[in-house]
């Protein structure tokens, strides 16, 4: 059983790991680019349109120098490029002259370019059959037959995206959110764009061989997407997004090779490319999950503890309505559509926090803090209900209802607001008292 | 160096015309704005107002004619022009914060490469200040209201220290406090002879902001003060029927060209 140094030390499992985290280093930061343009399907387009480009290197190799092994990767990267730019410039192309719309432009150049490396792939399955197997290797990919050669090649490439990045990362900020602006004030913005369309189009050429055609625009955007979820601030992002990738890179290698290990099914092969997106799409899951603005997570966290302040004041507002006369248990659970564990729970936080105090058996009643909260609540719900009442016309029978809810929301600054739009009101319209300001402090 | 304000002509344009493809989108235009002056830019959707700011700024070439800032062309004015394109022509979502987006004006004092310096950011916090933005200083753009958005790129534009701003549709979408607070920025910049150019599009508040009007639809149809051409006459020729007939010829010819009838 390999340990987790052997990772990047083994002489056969250190290329497909550390080719595989170098890959997705550099194909998250580009793809993290296009993702902020929104142009997330540029990608997608862009890998399939490169397969064409793989099958006629294979062939021109397997034609002309079918002795020279070490030509089929040149020959290969080579035609997946120019292929790819292919695609690219088609793309331009029916965008600009044909008022093809973009989302339709991808799809057509998607389906045409893989169709028509499929079409030749088929052919070559029974003239050249020992060939058409590297030519499979790049739908799918298979990062495992990788060698050092590979670590080299995707190492250059990272830097040379890092190194960009470090260098040109206001321009290409400033590119990506306001391209005119940015044009303005003198920036050559279509050198910059053709470099990055250049930048991608190589990562992806590259990143075919370990997640293949079909995965590899997931490579470029899942990083990207889980990264967006914990910030706001583009540098950070392109930081995260680099960092899901290396982790996805990783993880998609070790756990390829230790889930059989670890579940004794040695004959079960899973391969790298798919487990690296897989293990990246996990990422993007648990930030989706987890993001703290606008996480599954977070967002239940919130409404609960938003339920919880409602319960909360509305027990208050009871004790308050009573004026100083305690209430008991019965008399209190009575009053609230509340569960009566709930309930339990609720009086014995309320106690806690300083509220309401026990002064019986079973008896509660508000202590000085709990009597200025519960008239505040009050304050709010009355005041709201002149708003809606002398402002917006509505009439007074019918604005409790929306009072009750907006006694738990509005703000101190709203309060004072509409405490001077309403020169502070003495009464409601029902012509109940309103807690004035002085009860409150 | 020497003061911009005391020249007399902050925008000279000379035969300029603009093709898409084959159709014109501007044609000849001839015409000058003096410096100090607030403009309007007026014509109907399609008229080719944004395109005019836009050629003017060199992003979209031209045919043929000549543009001349204080006498001189783009490429050596560059500096002292400031643009602000539609608000909707960005995406809000987009991951900066409203101090990174003004911090884009001063990308000419700091040389694009370099980092900020604490003068620059002094300078930010101070135009944010100026247009109430400074509680939102580090919050993502997304969660401005439109009229905050365009304040912001009011203000990325006064970090450019320009001697021309060029706006386009400062007003569009924006609440009416938001439309006094600009335009009491715009007459202070007035006031420090600086040149302004809008697209406009409010027809109704044309002689309260304005001291020059160009009144534009494909062609030129009136340039100078707004007593002088903002006339129901002008206004006929620039939205009424004669300019119509001019876009459905126009129309004609492109689909003409391109084969498409």
């Amino acid at each position: 059983m390999p340990s987790f140094l052997d990772f990047f030390l083994d002489p056969i499992l250190r290329a497909p790991t550390l080719g595989s985290m170098l890959m997705c280093l550099a194909s998250s930061l580009i793809g993290a680019i296009a993702f902020v343009q929104r142009r997330s399907l540029l990608g997608e387009a862009l890998s399939h349109a490169a397969y064409p480009g793989v099958v006629l290197g294979v062939l021109f190799a397997a034609v002309f120098f079918p002795e020279w092994e070490e030509l089929l990767a040149l020959s290969i990267l080579i035609g997946a490029f120019f292929s790819a730019c292919l695609g690219l410039w088609v793309i331009h192309k029916l965008q600009r002259s044909y008022r093809v719309s973009n989302d339709a432009a991808l799809c057509l150049v998607l389906s045409l370019f893989f169709g028509l490396g499929i079409l030749i792939a088929s052919r070559l399955q029974f003239t050249h059959s020992l060939w058409y197997k590297q030519i499979q290797i790049f739908l799918y990919g298979q990062a495992a037959t990788m060698t050092d050669v590979h670590i080299g090649i995707y190492a250059i490439l990272g830097l040379v995206i890092l190194f960009l990045l470090y260098l040109f990362y206001r321009p290409i900020q400033a590119i990506s959110f306001d391209k005119y602006f940015t044009e303005s004030i003198g920036v050559q913005v279509p050198i910059f764009e053709s470099i990055i369309s250049i930048l991608l189009v190589l990562s992806i050429v590259v990143g075919i061989r370990s997640v293949g055609v079909v995965l590899m625009s997931g490579m470029l955007i899942a990083p990207a997407i889980a990264a967006r979820q914990w910030t706001h601030k583009f540098s950070i992002l392109l930081i995260l997004a680099g960092a899901f990738a290396v982790c996805s890179g990783f993880l998609g290698n070790y756990l390829s090779l230790q889930i059989p290990i670890w579940f004794h099914l040695p004959n079960l092969s899973l391969p790298t490319g798919p487990m690296i997106l897989l293990t990246a799409s996990f990422f993007c899951f648990i930030s989706l999950l987890f993001s703290p603005e606008t996480g599954l997570i977070s967002r239940c966290v919130r409404m609960i503890s938003f339920r919880d302040r409602r319960y909360q004041e509305n027990i208050l507002k009871s004790f308050w309505k009573k004026g100083e006369t305690p209430l008991t248990f019965r008399e209190i659970a009575n009053r609230e559509a509340i569960p009566h564990w709930l309930m339990h729970f609720l009086l014995y936080r309320l106690t806690a926090q300083g509220w309401i105090v026990k002064t019986g058996k079973r008896t509660f009643q508000l202590t000085l803090d709990g009597h200025q909260r519960a008239a505040r609540v009050v304050r709010l719900h009355r005041l709201w209900e002149v708003y809606l009442v002398d402002y917006l016309g509505q009439h007074a029978g019918k604005v409790h209802r929306s009072a009750e809810e907006m006694e738990h929301i509005l703000s101190p600054e709203l309060e004072k607001e509409l405490s001077e739009l309403l020169k502070d009101p003495k009464q409601d319209p029902h012509s109940q008292p309103i807690p004035s300001i002085k009860e409150i402090l | 160096m020497r003061d911009l304000s005391a020249f007399p002509v902050a925008v000279k344009v000379e035969h300029l015309t603009v093709n898409y493809e084959k159709t014109s989108v501007l044609w000849e235009l001839s015409f000058e704005i003096p410096t100090g002056t607030m403009c309007a830019i007026i014509g109907p959707n399609g008229a080719g107002k944004s395109t005019f700011l836009k050629t003017i700024l060199g992003l979209l070439k031209p045919l043929s004619g000549k543009v001349e800032f204080f006498g001189k062309s783009i490429k050596e004015m560059r500096s002292k022009i400031a643009y602000v394109p539609q608000r909707a022509s960005v995406d809000w979502d987009f991951p900066i914060t409203v101090f990174d987006v003004a911090l884009m004006g001063r990308f000419h004092k700091m040389k694009l490469f370099k980092r900020a310096k604490a003068a620059d950011r002094e300078a930010v916090k101070r135009v944010l200040e100026m247009v109430g933005l400074t509680p939102f200083s580090d919050r993502q753009i997304n969660q401005l209201s439109g009229g905050q958005q365009q304040r912001l790129f009011i203000a990325r534009a006064l970090l450019q220290e320009a001697d021309i701003y060029l706006m386009d549709e400062p007003f569009a979408g924006v609440d009416v406090a938001t439309e006094k607070a600009l335009i009491s920025i715009f007459d202070q910049l007035k006031m420090q002879g600086k040149t302004l150019v809008l697209v406009h599009h409010d027809l109704s508040s044309v002689e309260d902001y304005f001291d020059w009007v160009v009144l534009l639809n494909i062609g030129l149809i009136a340039s100078g003060k707004p007593a002088e051409v903002f006339t129901p006459e002008a206004l006929m020729r620039t939205y009424g029927r004669s300019s119509h007939l001019l876009d459905e010829v126009s129309k004609l010819v492109k689909h003409k060209a391109s084969g498409l009838l």
